[in-house]
């Protein structure tokens, strides 16, 4: 049976003590098993008898448990401080992971956030770079606008940039996607084809060893969708929607990685190392509040960056 | 001839053995990807944007590691686990930025698969802890991809 099926299932979500299974002192937390896997244990090709179907059942049931009790219980507390073996790639959330939180609390009018003028062409490849992840975060905005037309647009703007920094090969049949998803309004296959198109991109500057421009590229995003997040929290202000902003690690990433890229002498990425020194004061509050005035001024810094980003110097 | 066909049996069971040998000299991190992205294809039905991007490496038995990641409370995430080491057992945790474990009890572990399912109660940092709690491989290689709605 294929994965997700529903079958008649057993719930082996439950807590027992370890004692008759294993020799722990322990509790044993017995946890669910994927939900892929239901089906299968509880499906059968012909109706058993009673005996048979109970001793099958309880043998199954024995397996099942004896397979999970060996999953130990995971501490309820452990010592960050500690943890010396962190993994120092982020992957940065897409702008539509932070809009879907946003949609929970209120609708919001997205068409008014739609973003469809081309800009200028850049020759200056971290120009280019931020560009592109500016574009494809307004792809996103498009698909919560379910604005058909920019979103085909865009995805012709995103193949054009992405040739213009040397990876167009690996774009084309995202773009191609894109468009044909947009032609019937399948917003579910536009945002994973948005995605597949920033990671595609990545991938191939980084096989390039281009690792910064596909950093740049992530930022590039990030600005665009914290300045509409500000926008909308702004305008219609809620302690939850200013809560999103909280992302005081992802912008200390950033601004690591700008103070890396010293040989990109271009001035917006200096503007905008300045700009996120700004922000950080702002967002890094620890368990309090971010107030309206915090938002407003995180807003007004991200709509001058993205100015900046489209615009000639 | 006979001469020829011990040259060609000779060159050629070196590259039958490279043949039978390619999973074990190429199997990457990309292949314990491919496990971690089969252990969430049945969320997708059930509206999960799994993320083209992922964290992953290499472990020793026993061993662990911390991936930091941003979360955003009102979004229910998944993060899955997978290698392709058939005989090895991982697990996954996840701790919010203060420590305390921050999963749903729904998370489960199946030999090379595991899952941990968060719904955030504040948006900010998080800490996924994963781990190859036994394997019969000296190192094993893991792939964390996550999903959210």
């Amino acid at each position: 049976m294929r994965p997700g099926q529903r079958g008649g299932s057993i719930n082996v979500s439950q807590i027992v003590l370890s004692s008759d299974l294993c020799t722990a002192a322990v509790p044993v937390k017995v946890r669910s098993i994927n939900p892929e896997y239901e089906p299968e244990i509880n499906s059968r090709k012909c109706q058993m008898i009673p005996f048979t179907r109970h001793l099958k059942l309880g043998i199954g049931l024995l397996c099942g448990l004896a397979m999970c009790a060996g999953a130990a219980q995971a501490p309820q507390h452990i010592d960050i401080k500690q943890l010396s073996t962190t993994v120092e790639d982020v992957v940065v959330p897409l702008p539509n992971e932070i809009f879907g939180a946003l949609n929970k609390l209120g609708a919001v009018n997205w068409k008014q956030h739609v973003r469809s003028d081309k800009g200028p062409n850049f020759t200056e490849r971290p120009r280019i770079a931020l560009l592109l992840g500016t574009v494809i975060a307004d792809g996103f905005i498009a698909v919560q606008a379910e604005d058909s037309a920019t979103v085909k647009e865009i995805g012709q703007r995103v193949l054009a940039l992405a040739k213009g920094i040397g990876v167009g090969n690996s774009i084309t049949p995202h773009a191609k996607a894109i468009v044909e998803a947009a032609d019937k309004r399948n917003w579910e296959n536009v945002r994973q084809e948005l995605d597949r198109t920033q990671n595609s991109v990545q991938q191939a500057m980084n096989e390039v060893h281009d690792e910064k421009l596909s950093q740049l590229v992530s930022l590039g995003g990030w600005l665009r969708g914290t300045e509409v997040l500000t926008s909308v929290v702004k305008e219609h202000f809620s302690s939850d929607g200013a809560e999103l902003l909280h992302q005081p690690d992802l912008l200390s990433y950033f601004l690591t990685r700008l103070k890396a890229m010293p040989e990109f002498n271009v001035p917006i990425i200096r503007q905008i190392q300045d700009a996120l020194g700004e922000v950080k004061p702002l967002i890094d509050v620890g368990n309090r509040r971010i107030p309206p005035e915090s938002v407003k001024k995180v807003n007004e810094i991200t709509t001058r960056l993205g100015h900046g980003i489209v615009t000639r110097d | 001839m006979k001469r020829f066909a011990k040259v060609i049996f000779r060159t050629s069971l070196p590259l039958l053995a490279l043949v039978a040998l390619q999973p074990v000299i190429f199997a990457s991190v990309d292949d314990a990807q491919s496990f971690a992205l089969q252990a969430a294809e049945p969320y997708v039905k059930q509206g999960f944007q799994v993320r083209e991007d992922y964290w992953g490496g290499d472990l020793g038995s026993g061993e662990k590691k911390a991936v930091r990641q941003q979360l955003f409370k009102g979004n229910e995430y998944w993060f899955w686990l997978g290698t392709e080491v058939d005989r090895a057992k991982v697990s996954v945790h996840v701790y919010d930025s203060d420590g305390k474990l921050a999963e749903e009890p729904d998370g489960w572990e199946k030999g090379h698969f595991a899952a941990a399912h968060v719904i955030p109660k504040a948006t900010g940092s998080y800490f996924i802890i994963v781990s190859v709690e036994e394997s019969p491989e000296e190192r094993t290689h893991w792939a964390l991809v996550y999903g959210f709605r």
